[in-house]
Parts: C-alpha cells; sequence; structure tokens
C-alpha cells in the first residue's frame, strides 16, 4: 500500500502522462468545483489504469493464485498491523483519544497474541480497524480537501492529501521508509503493492462491471470517504441532501455541482 | 441494492494505490457483500420482515432472512445470474425503493424525462444494481454475520440505521448505514453507505454526465449495454 516511494521515480511518468492525455478535457461539461484539474487528473488515471492492467492486476491474481490464502492473510495481516502504529498517531493529532486508544490496544494485542500481527485477532474479538492517515489529520485541523489529485501510480488523492502523503512516507512505519537496508527495503515495498493490490482485485472488478464513467466513480467515492474521515464518528448524523436538486427551477442540461 | 457499496471503492487505476484509498476500497469490496446480505435476500422459512416495526428491528430482520438464505443456497453463492435476480424480486423489492434511488440519483433530471423513460431508467439501474450482488454474494460464507449499532436520534420520516457487517469469518467489519423513509407500506430502503460513501451520491455526476452527452435514453442505453 505504500508505494509512496514511487512517487519521486515518478514524476517523469506523471510530466509525460500529463503531456499525452492531459489536455483532454471533458466535453461540453462545467467542471466540477472540486476537481478543476480534470484533464490532467483523467490522463493519469489512465496511465495508471494502463500500467495496472499490464503489469499489477496479472501479478496480483498470480500472487492470489499461487500463495495460500493464510500465508496472504498473514502479510496483509502484518502490513496493517504497522499501519495502526501510524493511525494511532494520527487520532491522537486530531484530539480523538477513544480511536486513539482503541487503535494503540489493537496493535499491542495484535503484535502480542497475533503474533507480529500474522494473526487480526483484535478485529476477531470485535475491535474494528480505524484506519487514519496524515492527511485526515490536516482535515480536522482545518485545512480544505483543495483539489482533487490524481498521482501516478498512487491513484486517487487531493492538494490536501497529498501532502499528508508526504508525512505519511516519512511518519508511518509501513512505508518502510525507516528500514536501511535497501534491498530488504525494496523487497518489503514490492510485497506491500502487491498484497495492497491482491487486497484490491474484487473491488475493482466491481467498478469495472458498474460504473458508466469509472473515474469519476472512483473520485467520488475517494471524496466522499475522505469527507467521511473528516467528520468522524460525529459526523454521521450528517445526511446528504438530495432534494436540492429536485426542484424544477434547476436549469435544464447544466451539470450538477456538488460542495 | 447493497451493490452500489462495492462500487464504492477502488479503481484500477488506484490499485497500488494511497493506503487510505487502498484500506477504504478493499473494505468496501467486503462489504459490498455484506451488504447485499443484509439487504438482499429474506429467506421463506423465516417470518417476512415487517416494514412497520423499528427502523432497526425491521433492517435485522431483512438482514437475518437474507444472510440465512445466502448461506443455504450454493446457485447465490456461486453469483446465478436468474437466481439472484429471481430472488431480488422476491425478497428484496418490497423493501426497497428502486425508483425512488433511481430519482435521486437522476436529480434534476428525473423530471425531464418521460414516465416511459423513468420506467426504463429504474429497471436499467437496478440491473446495475443486481449485477453488483451477484458477484459479491459469491462470498457469503458461514462466517457472514451483522450487527445492528443503536439507533440514534428520534424515529422520523427519514432515517438512518447503522450496522456492522462482517463479511466472511476473520474479515475486518465493514460500516454499512442504510437510509429509508416511512411510505404508506413500512419502511422503504432508499439509499445504502458504505464506510462513508452514498450509493446515490456516488451515481450522481456519472448520471448528470450521461445525461448531458447523450440525453436520458443515452443514460438508460449506458445502464443496459453494462448489463448485458
Amino acid at each position: 500500500m505504500k508505494a509512496r516511494r514511487s512517487l519521486a521515480r515518478a514524476v517523469p511518468a506523471l510530466t509525460l502522462a500529463a503531456a499525452v492525455a492531459g489536455c483532454a478535457a471533458p466535453q461540453g461539461q462545467q467542471p466540477d468545483p472540486r476537481d478543476p484539474w480534470e484533464g490532467f487528473n483523467r490522463g493519469v488515471y489512465k496511465f495508471n489504469d494502463t500500467v495496472d492492467r499490464a503489469v499489477l492486476r496479472p501479478v496480483a491474481e498470480l500472487y492470489t493464485f499461487a500463495a495460500p490464502e493464510p500465508a496472504r492473510n498473514c502479510v496483509h495481516n502484518m502490513f496493517s498491523n504497522l499501519g495502526d502504529l501510524w493511525s494511532a498517531a494520527n487520532s491522537f493529532l486530531q484530539g480523538r483519544g477513544h480511536d486513539f486508544v482503541n487503535t494503540l490496544g489493537r496493535f499491542l494485542f495484535n503484535t502480542t497474541m497475533g503474533v507480529g500481527g500474522c494473526f487480526d485477532v483484535a478485529s476477531a474479538n470485535g475491535a474494528r480497524r480505524i484506519p487514519n492517515d496524515f492527511g485526515v489529520t490536516l482535515g480536522v485541523w482545518g485545512l480544505g480537501q483543495g483539489p482533487y489529485l490524481v498521482l501516478p501510480f498512487l491513484g486517487s488523492s487531493s492538494v490536501r492529501d497529498g501532502v499528508g502523503l508526504g508525512v505519511d512516507f516519512v511518519g508511518d512505519p509501513a512505508s518502510m521508509s525507516q528500514v536501511d537496508n535497501v534491498r530488504l527495503r525494496n523487497s518489503l515495498w514490492g510485497l506491500e503493492v502487491v498484497d495492497t493490490r491482491a487486497s484490491l482485485l474484487e473491488a475493482s472488478k466491481t467498478v469495472d462491471r458498474t460504473a458508466l464513467d469509472p473515474y469519476s466513480f472512483v473520485r467520488d467515492a475517494y471524496l466522499q470517504r475522505r469527507a467521511a474521515q473528516v467528520r468522524g464518528s460525529k459526523g454521521q448524523d450528517e445526511l446528504p441532501d438530495y432534494s436540492i436538486e429536485d426542484d424544477d427551477d434547476a436549469p435544464p442540461a447544466q451539470p450538477q455541482s456538488k460542495p | 441494492m447493497p451493490l452500489f457499496a462495492t462500487a464504492t471503492a477502488t479503481t484500477a487505476a488506484a490499485a497500488p494505490a494511497a493506503p487510505r484509498a487502498a484500506l477504504a476500497l478493499r473494505r468496501l469490496c467486503a462489504a459490498a457483500l455484506a451488504v447485499l446480505a443484509a439487504l438482499a435476500l429474506a429467506a421463506p422459512a423465516q417470518a417476512a420482515p415487517d416494514p412497520n416495526a423499528a427502523p432497526n428491528d425491521f433492517v435485522a430482520q431483512v438482514a437475518d432472512q437474507a444472510l440465512d438464505v445466502l448461506k443455504k443456497d450454493p446457485q447465490l453463492r456461486s453469483g446465478d445470474i436468474a437466481r439472484v435476480n429471481q430472488v431480488v424480486d422476491q425478497y428484496v423489492l418490497p423493501y426497497v425503493d428502486f425508483e425512488r434511488t433511481t430519482r435521486l440519483a437522476a436529480g434534476r433530471y428525473w423530471r425531464q424525462a418521460t414516465p416511459q423513460q423513468q420506467q426504463a431508467l429504474s429497471q436499467a439501474f437496478r440491473g446495475t444494481l443486481v449485477r453488483t450482488y451477484s458477484g459479491a454474494l459469491a462470498n457469503v460464507d458461514q462466517g457472514t454475520s451483522i450487527r445492528m449499532l443503536p439507533f440514534r436520534g428520534e424515529v422520523g420520516d427519514d432515517v438512518v440505521v447503522r450496522s456492522q457487517i462482517v463479511p466472511q469469518a476473520n474479515a475486518q467489519p465493514v460500516g454499512v448505514d442504510y437510509r429509508m423513509a416511512r411510505t404508506e407500506q413500512g419502511w422503504k430502503i432508499y439509499d445504502l453507505n458504505v464506510e462513508g460513501i452514498w450509493l446515490i451520491q456516488n451515481y450522481r455526476n456519472q448520471f448528470s454526465q450521461q445525461i448531458n452527452q447523450n440525453g436520458i435514453d443515452g443514460l438508460i442505453q449506458a445502464l443496459n449495454q453494462r448489463n448485458q
């Protein structure tokens, strides 16, 4: 999940993708205010999708086919467990004491009783995972999402979350940035990327099957999800108001825009 | 209806993606199945869910029956789409207001559609949702379970019921919320939230995009095409 490092290497690719596909803004539509760089983003999305279909997805499928499920689960749980430590730190920074204590407890429990995180015994005992990161922390501190941004290799993000990713890279033990042995670190990254992609196989199939426009499907899901994370449990009572666009005063054939 | 849920998640492109997105997505995916389990089917063996019960009880009844059917029917679990359709017709439709879901997803364009178009659109969208189920259904196993969370707030005419679904034994629980309206026939579910992502909201932009480009008939056609 932390292919982050590839970020640095990806810059040339980013430029390329942007140059090739970036300028094709969607036809005849007003831009979504949350996504002013849609043309560029679609270019990167397309690039990511191509890389994914050519390399990542086949490798993840092979991994799923070849590695026994218990081994895959163990790998996945261990990365998640490391990530919990960073999630807990962020919950702390956000002043969410309850989440902080729960997540730290999960980490301790899984690390000991779960044999280094190999088994997610905490979830089995009803302690739900509360994923958190620095992008959310910035949001809780009051920073707006900023324009939506698709990063090469990393996928959906935003200006704020992109900054958060940089901090995550340094702070999150699961990013392996603290591992000094280059070969070990690269191997762990490789495994992490494959594990992440494998865990997304079902989801990406569903997007393929059901989305009318995968790009906006993914974008809207990402933005909704991030907004919900920033609101946290307190914001649960906030419901989308669908009535606004129900009135007939609305001009026809205008793309709607949501905050 | 759960299906939508799945959708949420991820994208092929996002693949190796940012960790948070990735995790969210994964859960969403898992959620889909959960959802479907929850909403999807009601078992004939038990008493039918009571749409006039308290909101939490109603959803719990629907979900329990659904899980029961799912766990017993190998055809469903293997994703037999004809069978899924049949079950949805029989056990899901009574509790879900597809027309409302479609109307809200279409937003202002709904009123510009003729009644025939409205009906065709609801049908087509329903097809999309059912297709999502069929994929998710195959993942239900004996460890799949649902836990209702305490109901918050007052019971008005438009309520949200929250649950956590464990999609498979040993899997991470997924938060799934159901939004429903009180109708003359009792409660009807019309929107679904998986890990913070509302189904209707996630289809609104796609609908308006399609309608802007190809009109309402174009949208219906696009949905039906995907249903082939």
